[in-house]
């Protein structure tokens, strides 16, 4: 589906990503995992065009994106859902899902049909439709975030750091939600600090480190690499894979 | 009591047309982070083609601004296009420095075509007022302060129902966001600046009855304009109604109980305190960061 091979870009000079290679097949949730750096978020900003890549070549389902503008981007399916701060706080919860159909605005009967979907998706949009979204706790703003993009029905969804500054039961949610659209056919590429959770997640796994991707294989493949498990994992030893995620036990969350 | 009433109804008569001034210089600044110092200009060249067709061909100087709004809309995008959009992403010095250059350009035209003297359009109303008990009140100012409600109206419907206007209020509050939804942020920016650049097609048609005006007026006005923008908050139209709402009021106040040379310095002593108290003014945009 999505495919970038020998890929090269940075920000002002110098390149962060040194020739990266990757594949994303279709029905698939691939997790990126590394440290800070390696260059993780500018893979998917050179897929969603918010970054041009110097050299490499870049295809989603056979034609080249690379050179792209993030509208038309866009307009392939693929959506990103960037770390942070990626909601309009003065707008309405149901302004900025509705924004997220820029796009079909000219369609509106695809474009109701679409926030209906997405409102028994994510019922947080229906019952908080009103509110304003800077209003709105950090978990609340991921599923709104997430909401928006379901907008455009996308092939592909890019997800930088889901976890970042969520709480565990928002956590679960979102890794709920994560796991429903792979379900329905929906491909996930996502980023993730919390290794544990996002290889947990995904059904393949990309460890980059210095702008270069080490390691690539299914999920538990990487999550057993003993290097991986060691420098990622606090253990020689991969953990079960139904194991939760390191302080995300449930038994314990009272909610 | 007649006196304090009076000066409270013409102040708010003038804060609404200073509203509708001050909204286009902080629409612009909101999308595009650039302070349109040739805002005063734009004013004083839409007055001075106002004045002509009104002296040319006998039509009401304040429903000229029919002709003049969408001339200025026009304007503004090719101005956008050809000038601001060359210092877009540059620091804002640059973009202060280009539009001020811009000012003193149209001033100079002005003065070659038009003369270095004083205008006003006089219209057979200009002196004639509605009287409503013991409270005068003048026609010009009543039509001018009509037509900035009917045009902040529009405005604001633009804004909050179209698509362009979600788009320039997205664009506002999170560009990188904006960008991610599909939104153009070079064809957004450009329609902010042609639409704010329209506001004054309009309010420079009621300044052409409401002040006399020469070429160099310019300077006089964007101090205004600015006063009211930073008193409100930069880029929040709210706080540009607010703060023109209450530099009005401050301004005929200190005309009727102070002097008259002494108000319009009260927009430069708003200013200074604003920007020693609260720099963000009193609707202050959110920046990003700290928006949350």
């Amino acid at each position: 589906m999505l495919s970038m091979k020998a890929v090269f870009a940075g920000y002002g000079g110098g390149n962060v990503l040194q020739s990266v290679d990757l594949e994303c097949a279709e029905q698939t949730i691939t997790c990126i995992v590394g440290p800070n750096g390696a260059g993780k978020s500018t893979v998917l900003r050179v897929i969603s065009g918010l970054l041009r890549p110097s050299a490499g070549e870049i295809t989603m389902d056979g034609e080249a994106i690379g050179d792209q503008a993030p509208d038309e981007i866009l307009r392939r399916g693929i959506t990103q859902v960037p770390q942070s701060h990626a909601l309009f706080p003065a707008m309405s919860v149901h302004e900025n899902v509705l924004m997220g159909g820029y796009l079909i605005r000219k369609n509106r009967t695809l474009l109701r049909e679409r926030l209906d979907m997405v409102k028994d998706r994510v019922p947080l949009v229906a019952s908080r439709a009103g509110d304003h979204a800077g209003n709105l706790s950090g978990g609340q703003r991921r599923m709104v975030e997430i909401a928006r993009c379901l907008m455009l029905d996308p092939k592909l969804i890019l997800l930088d750091e889901p976890s970042l500054g969520l709480d565990p039961r928002s956590l679960a949610g979102v890794a709920d939600l994560i796991h429903a659209l792979h379900q329905e056919g929906t491909t996930v590429l996502l980023v993730e600090q919390n290794v544990r959770l996002g290889l947990g997640l995904a059904t393949h796994g990309v460890v980059m480190e210095g702008g270069k991707v080490r390691l690539t294989g299914t999920a538990a493949a990487v999550k057993d690499d003993p290097e991986i498990a060691s420098l990622y994992l606090g253990g020689t030893k991969a953990p079960p894979l139904n194991s939760p995620p390191a302080g995300q036990g449930t038994e314990t969350t009272s909610v | 009591m007649t006196q304090f009433l009076q000066a409270v109804v013409l102040g708010l008569l003038i804060g609404g047309v200073y509203a509708l001034m001050a909204s286009g210089l902080t629409l612009i600044f909101g999308v595009m982070r650039i302070i349109n110092i040739a805002q005063g200009a734009f004013l004083i060249l839409v007055a001075m083609i106002t004045w002509w067709l009104w002296h040319e061909t006998g039509i009401d100087p304040i429903l000229a601004s029919v002709i003049t709004a969408p001339l200025m809309f026009g304007f503004g995008w090719v101005v956008h296009r050809l000038l601001i959009s060359r210092v877009s992403g540059e620091s804002s010095s640059m973009s202060i420095l280009l539009t001020f250059g811009f000012a003193m350009v149209i001033e100079g035209v002005l003065d070659i075509t038009a003369g270095n003297r004083f205008r006003s359009a006089t219209p057979s109303y200009f002196d004639e007022s509605f009287r409503i008990g013991s409270v005068s009140l003048p026609k010009a100012q009543v039509f001018g302060f009509l037509a900035a409600v009917l045009v902040l109206a529009a405005l604001y419907y633009v804004l909050t129902r179209t698509w362009t206007g979600r788009a320039i209020r997205a664009a506002t509050q999170n560009p990188s966001g904006a960008a991610l939804v599909g939104v153009g942020a070079a064809g957004t920016a450009a329609l902010a600046f042609a639409l704010g650049s329209a506001t004054t097609g309009v309010g420079g048609s009621i300044l052409s009855v409401l002040y006399p005006f020469f070429p160099a007026s310019h300077y006089d006005w964007i101090s205004r304009l600015l006063g009211i923008v930073v008193l409100g908050g930069m880029g929040s139209l709210p706080g540009a109604l607010i703060g023109a709402g209450i530099l009005g009021l401050a301004e005929t106040l200190t005309a009727t109980y102070g002097s008259l040379s002494w108000s319009t310095l009260v927009f430069y002593v708003v200013i200074m305190v604003v920007l020693l108290i609260r720099p963000q003014g009193l609707f202050g945009a959110r920046l990003r960061e700290d928006a949350a």
